[in-house]
C-alpha cells in the first residue's frame, strides 16, 4: 500500500503558513461572510461553512472570490475542480489580484484522497482562513453518497479544528449531503423584473444570525459581488455643497450626473414621466425631483413643484433653502399643494377648484415665474397623484387639463416630469404622451429605477454621496 | 516460544492493528478520507505506527473531540479483528488511545 504524499500544485509548507504562522487565524472568523453579504450586523457566532448554490452563469464564483478576498493576502485557497487559474483570471479580471495573492490549487484531474490530503495540509498550520471548492459537485459526484457524506464531515472536522472557513460552491439546485452540514447556504438567482434580469440571493440558512430578510438583490459590476440592503433613508443633516450642472448640449440637465447618464438630461418641451408603484418611500422621490429643481434655480431659472399627497413641505423648503439660498427660492420657486385648502385660499380658487382651475392657477404661475427665469424656461414637476386624489370625480377632465399642459409646454422651452402612480386610472393616456418614461418601484426593500422611453438596465438608487442627490448603480 | 515465532506474532498484530487504523479510519472518514489522513501521516497501511505520535497526529488534524471519535473506532475495529469483547479492555476513566493500544499489544502477546 502507498505512503505517497501526493504532489499537488506547486505548493509547499511555507506556502501555506505564509508569513503570520500561528497567529490570528480565528481574526474575523465570525463576521467575514456576514460583511461580504452586508449582513455582518446580525452576525451572532461564526459561519465557518457555506455552500453557494445556483445555476451557471448567477455569479458564485465571483462571490465565493469576494470571500476569499476577506481572508486576507496569502490566508485562502482556491480549489478549483473546472478551469485553470488563467482561464479563471481572464473570465474575471476584477479578481486577478485575489487569485494571485491566494494558494490556487487545480483538481481537474485529481480524485478525494488527494484534495483531502491538500486540505490536511492546508488547515493543520491553523493559518489558512479560507478555502473555497468551486465547485464541490465536481469531486463529490465521483463518490458515492456514503462516501460524499463522509469526505464532507471530514472536511467539517478539519475545518473545525483549524477555524477555516470552508466555501462550497455548487450548481446542484437539489439538496444534497452537504445542505445538512453546513452553516450557511445560500442560492443566487437571476430573475426577471421588468423585462429585465436581475440578480438575487436567498439565505436558506445561515446559522447564528438573525435574518432580517431572505432575500436580496446584488449587482456583478465591473465583476464585483455588490449586495444591497434595503432603502435607507438619508440623512439631509449631511448635505453637501450643491454643484451646478450645466446645460448637456441643448437639453437642461437633471442638477444629477447618475439622473443625466440615464436619461441623457431633458429637452426643452419634454415630459418625463416617472412611474411609480406604492412601496416607493418618499425620500426616493425627493432625489429625483429636487436636484433638478436645485439646479434650475442655481441656473437662474424657475420651478413649480407640485407635491406627492404626504410630502413634508417643510423638509422639502429647508432642503432647498440650504442648497439655493432662501431668497432664491421665495423670488423663483413655487411650491403649490394643490391638496391644502390653505394654498387654494391664497390663490383665490375655491376649495372645489375644478381642473380647469388648477390649470388656470399652474399657467399664471408659470408665466410670473417665467418672467424671473434668466432665460424664460420653467421645469414643472407635478405630482399626478395629487391631481387625481382632488378630482377622483372627474378624472376625464383631469386627462383633458394635463394634456393640453403636455402639449402646450411641447411648445415652449419648459421641462416637465410628472410622477405617476403605476395604478393610476389615466396612466396610459399620459404615458403615450411623455417623451420619456421612466419606473420607480421596490424589489427586497431596494429601490429600483429603469427607463422604458429610453430603454435602459436596471439600476438600483441610494445616497451614497449626498442626500438630496440620488446614486444609481447598474444591476449586471 | 522462540524468537522466531515471537517476531512472526508481533508481525501480525502489526498487521492487524495498521488494518484497524484503516478500518477505524475508513468507518468515519470513508475510503478517502482515511487514505487522505495516512498519506498526510506518512503512515504505511502496512506499518504498525507508533500510538503516542499517531495521536499527535491526529489531535493536529481534527481536535480532541473528532480525534477521540477515530482512536475509538481504531480500538473497536481492531477488537474486532482479534475477536475479543470489548469489555476485556476495562476502560476505566478517560479514554487514552496510546495506553488503550499498549494494553491490548501486550495481552495479545500473553
Amino acid at each position: 500500500m502507498t505512503t505517497k504524499r501526493p504532489k499537488l500544485g506547486s505548493l509547499t509548507q511555507k506556502d501555506i503558513q505564509g508569513d503570520t504562522a500561528g497567529s490570528g487565524a480565528e481574526d474575523l472568523a465570525e463576521t467575514r461572510i456576514a460583511t461580504v453579504l452586508g449582513l455582518r450586523q446580525f452576525t451572532q457566532r461564526p459561519v465557518r461553512t457555506l455552500l453557494i448554490k445556483g445555476l451557471a452563469g448567477t455569479g458564485k464564483t465571483i462571490l465565493a472570490l469576494e470571500i476569499l478576498k476577506a481572508a486576507g493576502k496569502g490566508k485562502g485557497a482556491y480549489i478549483s475542480s473546472r478551469v485553470p487559474k488563467e482561464l479563471l483570471e481572464s473570465h474575471i479580471p476584477a479578481m486577478k489580484d485575489t487569485l494571485d495573492n491566494q494558494n490556487f490549487l487545480d483538481i481537474r484531474l485529481e480524485d478525494a484522497t488527494s484534495v483531502l490530503d491538500f486540505v490536511m495540509q492546508l488547515t493543520e498550520p491553523k493559518t489558512v482562513r479560507t478555502i473555497v471548492f468551486d465547485s464541490w459537485d465536481g469531486l463529490a459526484k465521483e463518490l458515492d453518497q456514503k462516501e460524499r457524506l463522509r469526505a464532507e464531515k471530514t472536511l467539517m472536522a478539519l475545518a473545525n479544528n483549524s477555524g477555516a472557513q470552508l466555501i462550497f460552491v455548487s450548481e446542484e439546485p437539489g439538496a444534497t449531503t452537504i445542505d445538512y452540514l453546513v452553516d450557511g447556504i445560500l442560492e443566487l438567482l437571476r430573475v426577471e423584473e421588468q423585462d429585465r434580469a436581475v440578480r438575487e440571493f436567498v439565505i436558506h440558512k445561515l446559522r447564528g444570525t438573525k435574518i432580517p430578510q431572505h432575500k436580496y438583490l446584488f449587482t456583478l459590476l465591473e465583476g464585483k459581488f455588490t449586495f444591497f440592503g434595503p432603502y435607507v433613508t438619508p440623512d439631509y443633516s449631511k448635505m453637501s455643497k450643491f454643484v451646478q450642472r450645466s446645460d448637456i448640449g441643448g437639453a437642461y440637465s437633471f442638477g444629477s450626473g447618475a439622473l443625466d447618464r440615464l436619461f441623457g438630461g431633458m429637452l426643452p418641451g419634454s415630459t418625463l414621466a416617472i412611474e411609480y408603484d406604492e412601496n416607493v418611500p418618499y425620500p426616493a422621490f425627493r432625489a429625483i425631483e429636487l436636484p433638478p429643481i436645485i439646479n434650475f434655480l442655481s441656473m437662474g431659472r424657475s420651478a413649480i413643484l407640485l407635491p406627492l399627497p404626504g410630502a413634508n413641505d417643510d423638509r422639502t423648503n429647508s432642503i432647498l433653502n440650504k442648497a439655493v439660498g432662501e431668497s432664491t427660492v421665495a423670488e423663483r420657486l413655487r411650491i403649490l399643494s394643490v391638496v391644502r385648502t390653505s394654498d387654494l385660499e391664497t390663490t383665490n380658487l375655491p376649495k372645489s377648484a375644478t381642473p380647469d382651475e388648477i390649470h388656470e392657477l399652474v399657467t399664471r404661475e408659470t408665466t410670473r415665474l417665467r418672467a424671473k427665469s434668466k432665460d424664460s424656461s420653467v421645469l414643472l414637476v407635478k405630482s399626478i397623484s395629487a391631481l387625481e386624489n382632488l378630482f377622483a370625480s372627474d378624472l376625464d377632465s383631469l386627462l383633458e387639463v394635463t394634456s393640453q399642459e403636455i402639449i402646450t409646454l411641447a411648445q415652449s422651452h419648459d421641462a416637465h416630469i410628472l410622477f405617476l402612480p403605476k395604478d393610476s386610472p389615466i396612466r396610459s393616456r399620459i404615458l403615450s404622451m411623455s417623451s420619456s418614461y421612466a419606473k420607480l418601484f421596490v424589489r427586497d426593500g431596494t429601490v429600483l429605477m429603469l427607463g422604458v422611453k429610453p430603454h435602459t438596465g436596471v439600476y438600483a438608487l441610494q445616497h451614497l454621496e449626498d442626500p438630496t442627490s440620488p446614486s444609481l448603480t447598474q444591476l449586471v | 516460544m522462540n524468537s522466531l515465532s515471537a517476531t512472526s506474532e508481533e508481525e501480525d498484530f502489526a498487521t492487524t492493528f495498521a488494518s484497524a487504523v484503516r478500518g477505524g479510519l475508513d468507518k468515519v472518514l470513508g475510503q478517502s478520507g482515511a487514505a487522505a489522513v495516512l498519506s498526510h501521516m506518512t503512515v504505511a497501511s502496512s506499518t504498525f505506527p507508533d500510538p503516542a505520535e499517531f495521536h499527535k497526529k491526529l489531535l493536529a488534524l481534527f481536535g480532541p473531540q473528532a480525534t477521540l471519535s477515530l482512536e475509538r473506532a481504531i480500538v473497536k475495529d481492531l477488537m474486532r479483528r482479534l475477536k475479543w469483547a470489548l469489555e476485556l479492555l476495562s476502560i476505566e476513566g478517560a479514554f487514552d488511545f496510546s495506553a488503550t493500544m499498549h494494553k491490548i499489544q501486550k495481552r495479545a502477546k500473553s
